[in-house]
């Protein structure tokens, strides 16, 4: 599918956000009768909730605590790692909060609040992942700070624990089937404000989130399977982002990837596809002391170099782009992006492709990609 | 080649000239498939409930769409179920197979019991499939099939109603039901989930808050390998338990005897349905006698006649199966609710409502149907078959095959009751007992026919010889018999198993009324989570308050356990000796002085205690035993002084004085307390009960208890008098189609005397007598078939099956019912038959004109 970057003005975005949505919505609102057209639900009326503004004035550490007020909000983790034999292995670990109605929360049993958890672990053999649910109110899960005022986001046992009120340094831990993983976090560049002052547009109609992101996690971690542990340590990458807002009308799906440069910058890149063509990029060039400069539809090459086989369930599979060239012409840079493996499809409630991936060209890298809508 | 054909061509002339008397005689058609058909509509119906009762029963370990292989609950008496804190801490622990449960049995305002049924559907374990992970979580499963949850799980939360609930409790979709707590569930949605049953699923949240519960009633856990099983048992708080969900296998083996007790009902129907086939199938050998002999005079072979008799047996038995089938799985639509409440209130086991259809049980229903008709079609039309030529012209031929058969039967009889006497007192399951039974009952049904027939000649003697009329009605019985002995026969069963099933509800009604009256003899029953029992007593004295007498007569604060014991769960109760209802414990059978022995205790370490019958008849433990109970303190034996009644109880119940209850159990939690009150002082009751800390709607009557009680009961033994009911129409169809085929054949005798003078009216009194006589006899000989089945069912298949003995009780009333309904029955089909004689007889007369 070849396509000319086009956009109407130099716009930024974010498909996490309409990957979110979709994902919490489907949770929260779905049925079957909407799942064939899941995105019909991304566009209900955001009346009554919190609205997306400019120009918001950020509180940290208060901002990593949930916004309540906003439908949909998210914790999501991505980490590319390798253990002393140079093996390759991706982490993929997310939370994410939905209010199921615009009321002021009760709390308690009658919380309206919904917390969604997705685990996922990359290793040179195999990939396993797990899905868990949570209602709010119950100390269940959530993200709060404890008695002893730290960061803790957690469903179950899945808990990421921060040193201070901040998520960093911090650790967190999760299983899934046999494999358990423990990983410690830091990080000592400046939070990167996505989009505007981190006012994220997500389409030409005003859509849009509050996002901000951690690009340059320095991660150590131990995963244990049969009581074998292996050390692993490497690079991750922390998303944050609340909206009330759903997407345009004629946006399928999405194709987002991020990347860890070995010269020390960051990259992050994405294609929401419409169905009139115009499809819509966004991205940001972070260097090695989490300096961000937003990239518009005029300043990013993203572009399919073939697609692949991808099996999404036991005798079925599906055509997906995990081959992708990457240029952004106005820094003469360009890379080739290919995953480590194709068989990175979560059959969870609400599937998608998700994985790490091996970058190739003028500097190279590793990252993780996501493909959505396929 | 040409042979082939020619031997195939004269296959189908045969089958069809044997076929073309179904068109020549449309009525005795219609009689021989409606017998088909209802006999097998009632025995597949019973089956059908039967296969899903089971069904229902393997599917025991699941709860709403999730496995629950374990439980996790409070241990014995420690608490009232597992708190939130419990919970969620063993959530943060990583052990989310673990879901909350609340299940609880509430009364609504207008005193029904309902189960609520209350679960956190996002708590639903989400199982992993196969080597990689993945997503199987029925709530999923919701989101994909469109149910919309949403509104159940956010105020103001739904509850969800089976269809046949909401119709039972007159609930219609946002309907909100009151309880008598005068609290209000939330508005109502017809839906269901796997295995809820007839309970009110809601969201657990919503259940904390109507049910003004702080904790769950257990937690319930999915599948658990040993090594997660040991990790879970290690984080475990002292206070709750780990338990094998063993629903499953208790509930089969539960009900094993109720559903034997059901396929016995449906087999007796299935074989009533065959006497009307039967009775069809000697009408249609007799009318096509000529025929066969024509046809072997034609030189057709035995082997083709052979043939094409198998081929009809075929047809009939594919329309039996298919029309007996479609009709017995609309009857057991009808009659499951009623067996799905009765199975949910006396086993906690969850029937679905919807009923499948297997191939299996068409293949049987087949299978049944094609033995029966081998029996009732082929066998004697093969002997007419066979029988020569020229004989089978022979009138006096005819007699003496009749006279033959009513002696074979005699001996079959004989024969059969030998049987049963060599088999009665061997017999060892509830199995046996039935085949003791059909022995018996067939046996008396096969010794019908003679007894007729001596009977007849025995009024024909006391007749005085100038009664000329009369001796000529009663004679007529002679000739009437032949062809109505088999409904006859149908008829017998069936009053026997009217008289004696009713014998048996009548007896089970009344001891268990009798034994409610003194077990529950307290006019106010409270079980209360917020009741200070203490403050209770002590600002209620039984004797004054104020000088003033007071409202409380009389107090009984029990204490109960439950454990498994001999692989069954079991109560252990602990009660207050002095109160008046463990005053007069009523005892099936004591050691000498048992009681008195209880009450007091012993010295030893082995103490006294009351088992219930139960105990006794299927655990097969004697007076004067010393039984092991489990206790905190480790195995402990007890002597068994006394077995007391406890009808319906599933379970093994076991009684102890409150002091060594209280003492092995010290942590078990208060069953409720009774309270006896003077003059009907309820309002003083109440008002001290509130003042306590009692909540509306934590006390019931005792009158409420009466009448629930006896509305389970009345609901259980309505599938029995609708199976009786069903039996009697069909013993009535196979007396008009005998009655119809009697007078068809004998038209051209009736049209002779007609033609000599004989008005309606004296040919009506000529074939009414007989046929009355012959009813009567039959009825007589019911009652002490009727009385033995009755026997059986109460002093050996009831306590074999359930473990409890009753009084049997004959009781004429329901007798003389019976016999008013069959005379009617009996009357109504002569009538039929006489209207459709009046009819014809005209056109025989003409015909007899013309042949003379």
């Amino acid at each position: 599918m070849d396509f000319v970057p086009t956009s109407k003005s130099s716009t930024k975005g974010n498909t996490k956000t309409q990957r979110a949505l979709w994902f919490l919505l489907m949770v929260c609102y779905g049925s079957w009768a909407y799942a064939d057209d899941s995105y019909q639900l991304l566009r209900s009326d955001p009346t009554g909730y919190a609205e997306v503004k400019p120009n918001r004035e950020w509180r940290f550490p208060e901002d990593h605590q949930p916004h309540e007020e906003f439908r949909i909000e998210w914790w999501y983790l991505t980490a590319n790692l390798n253990d002393e034999a140079g093996n390759q292995y991706g982490i993929h670990w997310t939370l994410f909060r939905q209010a199921m109605d615009s009321e002021a929360n009760p709390g308690g049993w009658s919380s309206n609040q919904i917390w969604m958890a997705h685990g996922a672990i990359s290793t040179p053999t195999e990939h396993v992942y797990k899905e868990r649910f949570a209602r709010g109110g119950i100390g269940q899960a959530g993200v709060e700070l404890n008695p002893e005022g730290k960061f803790e986001a957690w469903l179950d046992d899945w808990t990421w624990r921060g040193n201070s009120a901040s998520p960093f340094p911090g650790t967190l831990d999760f299983e899934v089937d046999d494999y358990k993983v423990s990983l410690a976090l830091n990080a000592s560049t400046p939070w990167v404000l996505q989009g505007k002052s981190g006012f994220s547009q997500k389409s030409s109609m005003g859509q849009a989130s509050y996002y901000y992101s951690q690009p340059h996690i320095d991660i150590s971690a131990e995963l244990t399977r049969d009581n074998v542990p292996i050390k692993l340590t490497g690079k991750g990458w922390l998303d944050r982002e609340w909206s009330s807002q759903p997407l345009a009308p004629d946006q399928t799906g999405w194709d987002w990837l991020s990347i860890h440069l070995d010269d020390g910058h960051a990259l992050m890149i994405f294609r929401l596809r419409q169905t009139n063509g115009d499809d819509w990029f966004s991205g940001s060039w972070i260097n090695p002391d989490g300096v961000s400069e937003t990239l518009g539809a005029d300043d990013i090459r993203f572009e399919e170099i073939k697609r692949s086989s991808v099996s999404v369930s036991e005798g079925q599979s599906r055509e997906m782009p995990l081959h992708w060239r990457i240029e952004l012409p106005a820094k003469n840079l360009a890379w080739e992006v290919a995953p480590l493996s194709a068989e990175h499809w979560l059959n969870t409630a609400f599937p998608y492709w998700e994985g790490p991936v091996e970058v190739t060209g003028s500097t190279t890298g590793k990252g993780f990609l996501e493909l959505t809508g396929y | 080649m040409i042979a082939n054909s020619n031997v195939w061509q004269q296959f189908v002339w045969v089958l069809t000239t044997l076929l073309s008397h179904y068109r020549r005689h449309p009525g005795q058609t219609v009689f021989m498939a409606i017998g088909l058909m209802t006999g097998v509509a009632l025995w597949s119906a019973v089956q059908l409930i039967n296969d899903q009762a089971r069904a229902s029963y393997a599917d025991a370990d699941q709860l709403l769409g999730a496995q629950a292989g374990f439980w996790i609950r409070a241990e014995d008496g420690k608490a009232e179920g597992v708190s939130v804190a419990d919970y969620i801490a063993l959530r943060r622990a990583g052990f989310d197979e673990i879901y909350p449960v609340i299940e609880s049995r509430i009364a609504t305002a207008d005193g029904q019991l309902v189960t609520i049924i209350a679960t956190d559907l996002l708590a639903l374990p989400i199982n992993a499939l196969g080597g990689t992970s993945g997503t199987n979580t029925p709530f999923a499963d919701d989101l994909f099939s469109g149910r919309q949850w949403l509104p159940l799980i956010q105020p103001t939360y739904e509850a969800w109603y089976p269809q046949s609930l909401a119709n039972q409790l007159g609930v219609a979709e946002g309907d909100q039901l009151l309880l008598s707590s005068s609290k209000k569930l939330p508005p109502a949605s017809i839906q269901a989930r796997e295995q809820q049953g007839l309970r009110i699923f809601m969201d657990v949240g919503a259940a904390l808050s109507v049910l003004e519960r702080s904790t769950f009633s257990y937690l319930a856990v999915t599948q658990l390998d040993l090594e997660r099983r040991q990790l879970l048992e290690q984080q475990l708080p002292e206070s709750l338990n780990l338990v094998e969900n063993q629903q499953a296998l208790d509930l089969s083996q539960l009900t094993a005897s109720l559903h034997t007790q059901l396929t016995a009902m449906g087999l007796l129907s299935f074989a009533v349905g065959l006497f009307i086939v039967f009775n069809s199938v000697r009408f249609s050998l007799l009318v096509r006698q000529g025929t066969f002999t024509t046809l072997r005079e034609l030189g057709v072979s035995t082997q083709i006649l052979g043939f094409a008799i198998v081929i009809e047996t075929l047809l009939w038995s594919v329309f039996g199966t298919v029309a007996g089938i479609g009709a017995g799985y609309l009857l057991s639509g009808l009659l499951l609710p009623t067996m799905a409440v009765s199975l949910q209130m006396l086993f906690g086991a969850i029937v679905a409502a919807e009923i499948g259809l297997s191939l299996t049980q068409m293949l049987t229903a087949w299978a049944l149907t094609l033995g029966g008709l081998a029996l009732a079609l082929a066998a004697p039309m093969w002997t007419r078959a066979r029988m020569s030529v020229l004989a089978s012209r022979s009138p006096s031929e005819w007699w003496r095959v009749d006279e033959r058969a009513r002696w074979q039967l005699a001996a079959a009889a004989i024969v059969l009751m030998a049987g049963a006497a060599v088999m009665f007192p061997v017999m060892d399951s509830v199995t046996d007992g039935f085949v003791v039974l059909a022995l018996i009952l067939f046996a008396g049904a096969f010794l019908l026919p003679t007894t007729l027939h001596l009977s007849i000649l025995l009024v024909l003697k006391v007749l005085p010889s100038s009664s000329w009329q009369a001796r000529w009605a009663v004679s007529d019985a002679f000739s009437q018999l032949p062809q109505l002995r088999i409904a006859l026969m149908a008829l017998l069963l069936t009053l026997t198993a009217n008289i004696g099933v009713s014998t048996l509800v009548d007896s089970f009604r009344t001891a268990l009324s009798d034994w409610l009256e003194v077990r529950m003899s307290a006019d106010l029953y409270v079980r209360s989570d917020s009741l200070d029992i203490d403050e209770l007593h002590s600002k209620n004295s039984t004797i004054s308050i104020n000088g003033e007498p007071s409202w409380l007569i009389d107090s009984h604060l029990r204490s109960g356990v439950s454990i498994r014991w001999q692989n069954r769960p079991s109560r252990i109760e602990g009660l207050d000796i002095s109160a008046p209802d463990s005053q007069a414990i009523l005892l099936a059978d004591q050691i000498p002085n048992g009681l008195m022995e209880w009450q007091q205790g012993s010295s030893d370490s082995v103490q006294p205690i009351l088992a219930n019958e139960q105990v006794h008849y299927l655990a097969r433990v004697e007076l004067d035993e010393v039984i092991t109970l489990n206790t905190p303190n480790g195995p402990m034996m007890f002597r068994v002084v006394g077995f007391f009644h406890d009808y319906g109880s599933a379970y093994f119940r076991f009684y102890l004085p409150n002091r060594i209850f209280e003492s092995t159990w010290p942590s078990a939690s208060t069953e409720g307390i009774a309270l006896w009150i003077r003059g009907n002082d309820f309002a003083a009751a109440e008002q001290a009960l509130i003042n306590s800390g009692a909540e509306p709607g934590d006390w019931v009557s005792q009158r409420d208890i009466k009448r629930i009680s006896l509305a389970i009961f009345d609901r259980t033994f309505a599938i029995t008098a609708a199976l009786n009911g069903l039996t009697l129409l069909v013993a009535g169809i196979a007396l008009l189609a005998a009655l119809l085929a009697i007078h068809q054949q004998r038209l051209p005798e009736y049209a002779h005397w007609r033609s000599l003078g004989m008005h309606f009216s004296e040919w009506f009194r000529l074939v009414a007598v007989p046929l009355l006589i012959l009813v009567t006899v039959t009825g007589m000989l019911a009652l002490p078939l009727g009385w033995i089945l009755s026997w059986m069912l109460i002093h050996e298949l009831n306590v074999t099956a359930f473990g409890w003995t009753m009084p049997m009780l004959w009781s004429w009333p329901p007798v003389l019912q019976l016999a008013a309904v069959t005379f009617s029955v009996v009357l109504l089909a002569l009538g039929v038959a006489a209207l459709r004689v009046r009819a014809t007889l005209p056109t025989a007369i003409k015909q007899l004109a013309s042949n003379s």
